[in-house]
């Protein structure tokens, strides 16, 4: 299962560790295991983003 | 026959099966990967969502987390007696996922399903489901029950179940003139390099790839591998809805109803032709 690896590997490659040697440590080791993390876009931090933005101009407003 | 257990952890198990047929090794995996029932999240009922993924993506994501299952407790939906479309307390479970962001955007994770039954609950706590802005809002009934592989590849109770053929290297001393070539090329590592000549050190790790027979420049070759086709390394990884072993015993009983079934039909079609003549 890969689900609840997401977040460890994407906050330790984003604090500059090796991808590699992350998706090692987490023991993903088959390499369709490792793509799906390795090529992996989370998307809905770019939509999220409009809706913050949008309850805070609301905010404003009131 | 013949089993041998070469590693076991608490997902998953790599054996030895001897004296058995390619055909019913892959009988087997093919019930496990297909036919072994595990507990899913099915029909969904949305109250309320006003996070950004769709109501159906949104219950994509809650189908494909996978659950405890408990085989004994829950009856198929299509062999319970109660007919009805969303089930009973013996053939479904109910979910509820009640989660709004207030001051700052959260994340709703799978420990964040509320279950009716403590012994069907999201394997793991910490899956992703959606991410929701401050003020938005999931509120949603989820219908959790068992099913098969062979319907959707979220009632698959393996994320891994492969056989290989147990591996024999043999190298003909006569022709081998220690050149090294097979060594370099071969990936896991199976052959080693030595002052009398190239010997076989990890041959269980072979995968039969032929990469050191086609590295070979004597020709024929001096290296030849080939599989026991009587003998199979099973590796079998579950998503945890299930313990290895009950997912191996229940696919075994499967085999045999549908075995049983088989000569049913066949003593069937024996009396029908009897009569006919
Ligand atoms: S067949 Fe492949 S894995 Fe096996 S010894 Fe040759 S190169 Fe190595
Ligand atoms: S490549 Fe062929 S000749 Fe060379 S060491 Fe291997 S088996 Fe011997
Ligand atoms: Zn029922």
């Amino acid at each position: 299962m890969i689900g609840d690896k997401w977040e460890e590997f994407a906050k330790r490659v984003k604090a500059g560790e090796d991808a590699g040697k992350v998706l090692d440590d987490l023991g993903v080791k088959r390499y369709c295991c490792r793509r799906m993390l390795l090529s992996h876009v989370e998307i809905i931090d770019e939509i999220v983003r409009f809706y913050e933005k949008g309850t805070m101009e609301k905010e404003d407003v009131m | 026959m013949d089993l041998r257990i070469l590693e076991k952890n608490e997902n998953s198990m790599r054996f030895v099966v001897t004296g058995i047929s390619t055909p019913l090794a892959n009988t087997l995996r093919r019930i496990i990967l297909a036919e072994v029932p595990c507990m899913a999240i099915d029909d969904v009922i949305m109250i309320e969502n006003s996070s950004v993924l769709h109501d159906e993506i949104l219950a994509l994501r809650l189908g494909l987390i996978p659950l405890k299952t408990d085989l004994d407790g829950y009856n198929l939906p299509e062999e319970c007696t109660c007919n009805s479309e969303l089930g009973c307390n013996l053939c479904r479970v109910v979910l509820t996922l009640d989660v709004e962001a207030v001051d700052e955007t959260r994340t709703v994770y799978s420990e964040d399903l509320v279950s009716e039954d403590p012994n069907i609950v999201p394997v793991s706590s910490k899956i992703p489901i959606v991410k929701l802005a401050p003020g938005q809002k999931v509120r949603l009934e989820a219908y959790a029950k068992l099913g098969r592989g062979v319907a959707h590849a979220k009632w698959q109770p393996v994320s891994a179940c492969a056989y290989r053929y147990v591996p024999t290297v043999e190298i003909d001393k006569d022709v081998c003139d220690n050149c090294g070539d097979c060594v370099d090329v071969c990936p896991v590592g199976v052959l080693e390099k030595t002052e009398d000549g190239v010997k076989v050190v990890n041959e269980f790790e072979c995968t039969l790839c032929e990469d050191c027979v086609d590295a070979c420049k004597k020709n024929p070759a001096a290296i030849k591998v080939s599989g026991n086709r009587e003998a199979f390394v099973f590796y079998i990884e579950s998503t945890g809805a299930l313990p290895v072993e009950r997912i191996i015993t229940e696919a075994l009983e499967i085999y045999k109803s549908k075995f049983k079934e088989f000569a049913n039909q066949i003593a069937v079609i024996r009396n029908g032709s009897e009569k006919t003549d």
